[in-house]
This record gives C-alpha cells, structure tokens and sequence, in this order.
C-alpha cells in the first residue's frame, strides 16, 4: 500500500486512516459485539427454561385454572399438566430419534407420515381384546420395516437423507389414503385398555422407559460419540473404523420405530384416524430438536434439550388451542424454528470466538 | 471433475493484443458446460421423455384424434408451473443452498392473487400483485440466509409453514365470509394461465438455456457450490453470490406462480401446491444436479421435471385409482432417484476415499 513517495509520475494520496489496525484483527465494536454474543450463549442454558415460563405466563391465565383456592389450583394444575402430557407424549418420543438422527447431519421429513401411516394400518383391525396382539405388534414392524426402508434408502442406495425422506413423506402419505379410501376409522376407543396409551400417566411410563433405557444406553456406550463423529465428518468417521452405514441404517431404523410407539400414543388419544392424520408433525419435532440446541448440520445434539424443546412447543401447542385464528400456530412454529437455529448459530460462533482476548480500554 | 479438467485443458485461447483473452467458442462452452457424464444423461432422459410421449400418444390414438389434442392442450399450463420454478431452484441448488417453501410461496401469489380478484381489481394488476410477491418472498429467503448466516435448509423449512399459515390468514382477514376458497370465475383472469402458459414456458426455458451457456453468474453459482471459500479467497464474496440464485430464481418462481394460480378455477390455500416442493426437487436431482450444490444444468432439470410431469400423466392415463396416485407418484420418483444414487455410489466412495 505504501509506495515510494519520491516517486514523482505517480503521487502517492496518503491514506485518511492507517489500513493495518482493520487488517491485523476485528474492529474493536465487533470484538465487543462478539464478547456480547459470547455472553449469550454461556446463557444458553437458561434461555430455554425463562421461554418457557414467559410462555407459561402467558398461555396459564387463559388455560382455565382458577386460583379461588388452593385446591382448586391445585386440580386446575394437574389437569393442565396432564392433557400437556399427552399431547406431548408423541412429540417426546420422537424427538430423541431425530436428535440422533441430526446428529448424524441427517434429517427425517417423514416422521409425520410414518405415524400416519402405522395408525392408519392398525385402525383397520377390529377394535376388541385381540387388537393387542394382532394390531399392536403388526404396528411395530410395520415401524421398523418403514424405517428399515429409509435406511436403506439413504445408507445403501446413497440418496441424501433430504431428497429420500421427502419422497418417503409423499410415498408413506400416498398409502395412508390407499389404506383409508377416503374413510375415518375409529376402532380404538373400543379397545379394552387401550386408553391407557393415551392417558397422562400412560403416556409418562412410555416416555419415562424410553428417556431412561435411552439415556442410560446412550452414555454407557460408544453410540453417541460415534454417531457425532459420523455427522462431523463422515470419511473420517470410516477411517476410524466406524460402520458408516450400519449406524445410519440403525438411526433411521430406530426413528421407524419409535413412530410406530408415537403412533399408538396419539391414536390411543385421538380415538380416530383419517388419511390426513398428524399432517405436519415432521416440523414440530425438528422445531423442537433444533430449539433444543442440535445443530443441523451434524456433529452436536443432546436430547435433554431436545425433550425441553419439545415442552416449549407443546405449552404453545396447549395455550394455541383456544385461539381464534389456528394459521398462528405454523406462523409461530416457523419463527420459532428460524430463532432456535439462529440462537445456535450465535452460540457455536460465540463458542469460537471464546479464545479471543477482551481488549483492555486505556 | 476430471473429464472438465481433460476438456478445459485442451482449449485453446488466443492471445490478442492487449493482453486479452478471447473467449473459447460455443463448442468449448457446450463441452465444457456439460461434461460427458451430463450429456449421457441428458441423452437418457430425452430417450425416456420420448418414450414416454411415444406411448402416451399411441394410447391415445386408439381413442381417436380428440385424445392427443386434450393432451397438448392440458400440458403447457401444467407442466410450465413446475418446469418454470425447477429452472430457478436449480440456481439455488448449484450454490449449495435449497428452498423447500416453492409451494408455500406459490400458496402466498395464489391468495394475494386471489384477493386482488375478490376485492375487484383489474387482471393486470392482480398478475404483477402475484408475481412480485413470489419474487419478494425468494428474494426475502435467500436475504435470511445471507443476514443471519444459517442454512438455506432450515431457512425455507420455516418458510413451508410460515408462507402457508401466513397466506391462510392473509384471506381470512382480508376476505368477508372467507370459506377456505376462491373461486376466479371471470375469463379475463385465466389468460396467462390458459393461453400464454406455452409462450411463457418456451421463453422461460430459452432464457435459463441461454443464460447458463453465456452468463457469468451462473458460473459463479457452480464455483460457490464447490467451494465457497476458495471462492472467497479468489475475490468473490459467496454471500452474495448465494443470494443473487434467490433473486433470480424469484423471477421464474414468479412466472410458475402466475401460470400455476390462473390456470385453477378456485384457489383453495390449504390445499394449493401440495407436493409441489418434492416434485420439482426430485426432477432438479434426476436431472444430474448434485443435490449439495456445485454440479448440474438446467437442460437436465427441465428434462428431468418433464419426465416426473409425463411419468405422472401416464399414470392417469392407464387408470390408476385416485387413492393410489400419489402412493404410486413418490414411489416412481424414489425409485428413479435411488437407482440413480446407487449407481453413482461407486465412484462417489471412491471419490471419498481418495
């Protein structure tokens, strides 16, 4: 930049402000805009929990609980926790399977289908005491044979997991109307215990096993490290000896799976089931994933925030419900999909950005 | 990658005075454009579009003369809908990022286009109502993406829920007695739709081909695909670059918006562009465009849209139940899609190995 200044042909305009301080480093407003940033995200713990009770706050008056007395608070409160529990049984245990899923810098578009189409299958069984043993277990391989595809589709054939299960979303929803042919079906409220799925506590034994059995198997074994190494890079993860494709075949497999257990949940729930059903739930559970703190890109997660993402979404779920206008409700799923990524962008930029020294002002 | 770089190597251009460079002739670019694995490609689709056609015809010629007419006559303003937004979101997929909320974009022109008719404004003005808020709302995704640095996928996943709730409220509030559709019944507001959609389509198609074998930004999408840091290191700024395929694929997005919405009768916002998203996505990859961005052409995508379009107008045609259709539709563009992943996965281990 600084040329001879003898030189007479070609003068030489000295520079209004010397270039090498921008050069050398960010400006000091960004290094403080940064260390802002970084501040956050240390935080990022407790933002979820604060939206959740500003959420709380906001959505409890509206929920019919009166505060006459305690009592009445009381029972107000269990009821309100209870149908908030079953409406969001499904949503918990599908969101550790997607988290495993992201981790793998994957995605499943096709949950809301596979759900679909297991409820669909099992409500064409007569509603009585066989039901349990024809129906139900029918419902679990059909899961786990639709997961089973998908896996193969993406682990085997190759096709990225984006293209594969938007296809799979379409191809699982195409048969849902082939099985129905227009009809709704409602065989479940006549099933002896078969409420049980879909009662509050019911719904807490599932997701309790699920959380605990999962999350036990999930720290004591090499899975978790290898399914992120896997989403971090995956040549690397192969070099490393890691069976690429039978962990992306299992992933799938098990988000399959755990569908057909969210399908027996919120069928139990709903009492009936159309070609249309649970239209839509793909989104919520990514939503509440990526709320959750998993990147989507691979190669970080953890599913206790995913289950606390899925607590957010359910209380907006439980409070929207009432509300005039239902459209509100995708508005708000997309906003709060488009904050949660951008909250975890913050956070991993702010992450980076740890090492860099805090300027002392003179 | 090898074959372009065997190719590019043997140019040869001649130096001129000044320094400059002359640019290679159209055979280089059209060698260089479309490598040998492209051209294979485009070959193989053109044989099945034509196999297609061939014996959708021969059906329909058994039925008499009026078959094969219905049939030209339905498929401009069909298939331009889907071709037309397949020529812009392949921009957007060469540079690595994706817009999954097409169809919820379509959603959001269809009702404003349709609350310009309901509130009695003249055509012209619901048509330009339409095509702006297409391009506005693609050019709004991709200045997310650019502002706060995240992934298109995630970006236009928020948009396929937000354009939809959005546009269902939008007519709810704006129209009286809104009863979740629109009828369009005067004749004036289906011409681009009904009588131009073949112009429209031949124009938009003709631009996209012209513009990948001559301009520059399209070659720069393709260098941003393959790597944005090389780009940046190079002087070119990928944000940017990123951003201008949204803009420009709005224009088209815009066009498939105004021969989609006034080609219907009614407009019915919850149920308008259902799939639209998958079946151009899956033509744009069945057209050799590398889904992570960096690799493919137009010619491919507007040939592989096509064959999904003829694949699923063959289904009808051989009376196929209405139930089975869309099982049958995602299980054709899986299967397409998946044998033509695995027979690529070879060479991309290997690749990956290397």
């Amino acid at each position: 930049m600084s040329g001879p200044a003898s030189d007479e042909t070609q003068p030489v305009e000295t520079p209004a402000r010397p270039l090498l301080p921008a050069a050398a480093g960010p400006s000091r407003k960004a290094v403080s805009l940064q260390h802002a940033a970084a501040l956050l995200a240390r935080r990022r713990a407790w933002i979820l929990p604060l939206v959740l009770l500003i959420e709380l706050a906001v959505f409890l008056p509206y929920s019919g609980i009166r505060l006459d007395s305690p009592a009445t608070a009381l029972t107000g409160l269990k009821f309100y926790t209870g149908d908030l529990l079953s409406q969001a049984a499904p949503l918990l245990i599908l969101a550790g399977g997607m988290t495993l899923v992201l981790m793998t810098a994957g995605i499943d578009l096709s949950v809301g289908s596979m759900v679909a189409l297991v409820g669909c299958v099992i409500s064409t069984f007569p509603g009585d005491t066989a039901f349990w043993y024809t129906a139900v277990p029918l419902g679990l391989v059909l899961g786990f044979g639709l997961g089973l595809f998908n896996g193969l589709l993406i682990s085997r054939m190759d096709v990225p997991p984006i293209v594969a299960t938007l296809g799979t979303l379409f191809f699982y929803r195409g048969l849902c109307s082939v099985v129905m042919r227009g009809r709704e079906n409602s065989p479940f409220y006549d099933v002896p215990g078969y409420d049980v799925l879909g009662a509050p506590l019911g719904c807490l034994a599932i997701v309790l096993v699920l959380a605990v059995a999962g999350g036990w198997y999930f720290r004591h074994s090499a899975l978790r490290r290898e399914l992120l190494m896997l989403g971090g890079n995956r040549v690397a993860a192969r070099y490393a000896g890691i069976p690429v494709f039978g962990r992306l075949l299992g992933v799938y497999t098990l988000m399959g799976l755990l569908a057909a257990v969210a399908a027996l949940c919120a069928s139990s729930r709903d009492g009936s089931v159309t070609a249309s059903w649970q239209t839509g739930l793909e989104l919520q559970v990514i939503v509440a994933v990526v709320l959750g703190g998993t990147r989507v890109d691979g190669g970080n997660g953890s599913i206790a925030g995913s289950l606390l993402g899925v607590l957010l979404i359910a209380v907006l779920e439980e409070g929207l419900r009432g509300a005039a206008v239902s459209e509100l409700r995708l508005i708000l799923l997309g906003g709060l999909l488009l904050g949660g990524v951008w909250l975890n962008a913050v956070t991993e930029r702010a992450e980076k950005l740890d090492s860099i020294p805090i300027p002392v002002d003179v | 990658m090898v074959e372009q770089a065997g190719e590019t190597s043997e140019t040869h251009t001649r130096p001129v005075a000044g320094g400059m460079v002359l640019r290679p002739g159209w055979r280089m670019t059209l060698g260089s454009r479309y490598p040998q694995s492209l051209r294979r490609r485009l070959l193989l689709l053109l044989l099945g579009n034509l196999l297609l056609a061939g014996l959708m015809s021969a059906r329909l010629s058994q039925e008499g003369a009026g078959g094969i007419s219905a049939l030209m006559s339905g498929f401009a303003p069909n298939a331009a809908p889907r071709i037309l937004a397949g020529i812009g979101l392949t921009g957007i997929i060469l540079c690595g990022a994706i817009d999954l909320s097409i169809g919820s974009i379509i959603v959001m022109a269809g009702t404003v286009f349709g609350i310009g008719y309901e509130w009695g404004q003249p055509p012209w003005l619901c048509f330009t109502a339409c095509f702006v808020t297409a391009w506005g709302l693609s050019a709004f995704n991709g200045l997310v993406v650019r502002w706060l640095g995240l992934p298109a996928i995630i970006v236009t996943l928020a948009g396929l829920t937000f354009y939809r709730g959005l546009a269902l409220l939008l007519a709810d509030q704006a129209i009286e007695h809104f009863s979740g559709q629109i009828g369009v019944r005067i004749e004036a507001y289906h011409i681009p739709g009904k009588h131009w959609a073949g112009v429209l389509l031949a124009a938009g198609v003709l631009a996209g081909l012209v513009w990948e074998l001559c301009g520059r930004r399209p070659r720069q999408w393709l260098a941003v695909g393959n790597s944005p840091e090389a780009c940046r290191l190079s002087g070119l700024q990928p944000e940017r670059i990123v951003h201008s395929a949204f803009l420009s694929g709005g224009l088209f997005l815009g066009l498939a918006a105004i021969v989609d919405v006034t080609n219907r009768l009614t407009i019915e916002p919850a149920r308008l562009a259902r799939g639209f998203e998958l079946e151009v996505i899956g033509g744009t990859v069945l057209g050799g465009t590398n889904i992570f961005g960096g690799e493919g052409s137009v010619a491919g995508t507007v040939l592989g849209v096509l064959f999904l379009y003829l694949v699923g107008q063959s289904l009808v045609l051989a009376g196929v139940s209405e139930y089975w259709r869309t099982a049958l539709e995602g299980a054709v563009i899986l299967g397409v899609i998946g044998i033509d992943c695995s027979t690529h996965r070879r060479r991309k281990l290997l690749d990956e190995l290397r």
